[in-house]
């Protein structure tokens, strides 16, 4: 059994609104999933369809093999999940908050508490209610309570929320390990291309309920735009020059010409002679590959 | 059995660490204090001045014995009981939504029939103590009034009803339970609690005769408290009050295995 998550036409309707509309993706042991998506884009129903809290118009998902719905409980053993905002209960200390997970988890061991409060660096906070942490730290609580179990699969809903840039490298550090190290499953949904990207190895774009793109993070530089920026004294006599030689040539905003041809791009010397034959020398020539969130924006359509 | 330790356990951690717990232990001794402050001034009108409303009051209170500040706990348990009882469950299933931390008990490997549970063990254990505060707080403070007219059988029986009372008023909170789910918070739930109270009080002022079939008035008619010139509680009475019990508790049970939890 090689999914670990799979889920088959998985649809969400509220009333006449699809929020999730056949949705259908596989995650693989120690692979790291990205569920990338707009604010709306039905990251969360999705991931709420996969822990079993709302159920499916149609479709299904399954998780090591066994299908997933609220009566299938056992299931939970070997998942950790974080959704939204981690709110804990908060007249409970974050200890009394893990020591509930691990009663409920049926964890014998007393000094997972420990453990996971100074893997995520929380351990100093142990006595402090749940209500006064800070949103980095309630984040780490919410994280604590996910793997404390040493779960096989790791569900988690923007887990970088509210942490500090060094939160979110331990963070991404934790989750490459344990996908790397133990083979965790991990799906985990972001809005932020740019950050997903660095530790994803797959990737799956929602927009607007559907899965618009599903691609590995090698494919990725790939698909991205490039193109030649050029800057001249007289980018009028440039563009002429250019579009005589059959190059396609465009302004962009600021003035600059930009070539897309593949020629161009694997060559700009060529484009330099060119321009300095023609009397009209660049003052800039820059291969520019596509922003991530550009290349996010593009494929959703928004850009 | 283990699953619904751990999870009776989690549920008593949430209940002893919240000030709601203190404030409502704090509130049903402070009430039972004042009950006795009544009899108190009962026995020493001098007291009472010329206030008239405190007159009236104390005008109630019958002999001011024993058995009459018996029967006045039994009073006030009845009252006391659905609004309090009501918003100890309100609090229970309604903090989940409130608190937004209901989503950490739904992918565990602990059934929700097993969570829902707990949390009505909880709610009961919670309800006796209030129960016991009430009636023990009411005993302590008669006996250091000094009312007079002490009879052991006579408190033992009143306690009995006491109790019982206590217990059937539990029973009711299981549609207070639902809707706090359903509405995700305690406003509607707790005012559900207010509203049966207030329509048990119009029922027995102006319909006296459907009482024995209005679940919420049932208690107060085991009671005894309301006279016989009401009728009495029968046997379709507990029948219908438990069918409404369990109708609150199937409709929670089956709101937490089957609705969307957004």
């Amino acid at each position: 059994m090689d999914n670990v998550i799979e889920t088959n036409g998985l649809t969400k309707k509220f009333g006449r609104f699809k929020a999730v509309d056949s949705v259908s993706l596989t995650v693989k042991k120690g692979e790291i999933y990205g569920f990338l998506g707009l604010n709306g884009a039905g990251k969360t129903t999705t991931i709420r369809m996969l822990l079993g809290m709302i159920r499916p118009s149609s479709g299904y998902a399954c998780i090591n093999g066994q299908p997933v719905h609220a009566g299938n409980y056992a299931l939970w053993n070997h998942v950790g999940y974080l959704v939204e905002i981690p709110y804990s209960y908060p007249d409970l200390s974050v200890r009394e908050n893990l020591e509930i997970i691990r009663r409920l988890r049926f964890i014998n061991d007393f000094h997972v508490v420990d453990q996971v409060m100074e893997n995520l660096q929380i351990a100093q906070y142990q006595d402090r209610k749940a209500k006064n942490l800070s949103l980095g730290n309630a984040q780490r609580l919410g994280l604590a309570k996910a793997i404390m179990h040493n779960p096989d699969v790791l569900i988690l809903d923007e887990p970088a929320n509210g942490l500090d840039p060094a939160g979110i490298v331990e963070i991404r550090e934790l989750l490459h390990s344990l996908a790397h190290d133990r083979g965790v499953a991990v799906f985990i949904s972001s809005h932020i291309l740019g950050e997903i990207s660095r530790f994803a190895t797959r990737l799956g774009i929602i927009h607007e309920g559907k899965l618009v793109q599903e691609l590995n993070i090698e494919q990725l530089e790939s698909l991205r735009k490039r193109r030649l920026l050029v800057n001249t004294n007289d980018n009028q006599n440039a563009q002429a020059i250019l579009g005589e030689k059959g190059y396609t040539v465009n302004r962009v905003q600021n003035g600059l010409i930009e070539l897309a041809d593949k020629d161009a791009i694997a060559h700009p010397e060529n484009i330099n002679v060119l321009l300095v034959q023609g009397g009209c020398p660049p003052t800039l020539l820059r291969v520019d590959e596509e922003d991530l969130e550009d290349y996010f924006l593009r494929i959703i359509g928004r850009n | 059995m283990k699953e619904l330790m751990a999870s009776v356990w989690a549920e008593g951690l949430k209940v002893r660490k919240s000030k709601m717990f203190i404030i409502t232990v704090v509130f049903f001794a402070f009430i039972a204090s004042m009950m006795g402050l009544l009899m108190f001034v009962a026995h020493h009108p001098e007291l009472a001045g010329r206030s008239a409303a405190l007159s009236a009051k104390t005008s109630i209170l019958g002999n001011g014995d024993w058995a009459s500040f018996l029967t006045l706990l039994i009073q006030v348990i009845l009252a006391l009981g659905p609004i309090g009882f009501g918003m100890v469950t309100s609090w229970v299933f309604g903090r989940e939504y409130a608190d937004r931390v209901a989503k950490d008990l739904l992918s565990l490997p602990v059934s929700r029939m097993t969570i829902v549970i707990s949390k009505f063990v909880i709610i009961l254990c919670w309800c006796i103590l209030l129960t016991l505060t009430l009636f023990l707080c009411g005993l302590f403070v008669g006996v250091a009034i000094k009312i007079p007219g002490w009879s052991s059988t006579n408190v033992l029986n009143s306690f009995l009803i006491f109790i019982n009372s206590s217990i059937l008023t539990f029973l009711l909170c299981t549609p207070v339970a639902f809707l706090a789910c359903i509405s995700r918070g305690y406003l509607l739930p707790i005012g559900f609690a207010i509203l049966t109270l207030i329509l048990t009080n119009f029922v027995a002022i102006g319909l006296p005769n459907i009482m024995p079939y209005f679940p919420w008035a049932i208690p107060a008619l085991y009671s005894g408290i309301a006279g016989n010139e009401l009728p009495q509680a029968e046997a379709i009475s507990y029948f219908i009050l438990i069918v409404v019990s369990i109708a609150g508790f199937i409709g929670t049970a089956a709101w937490w295995r089957f609705a969307d939890q957004i």
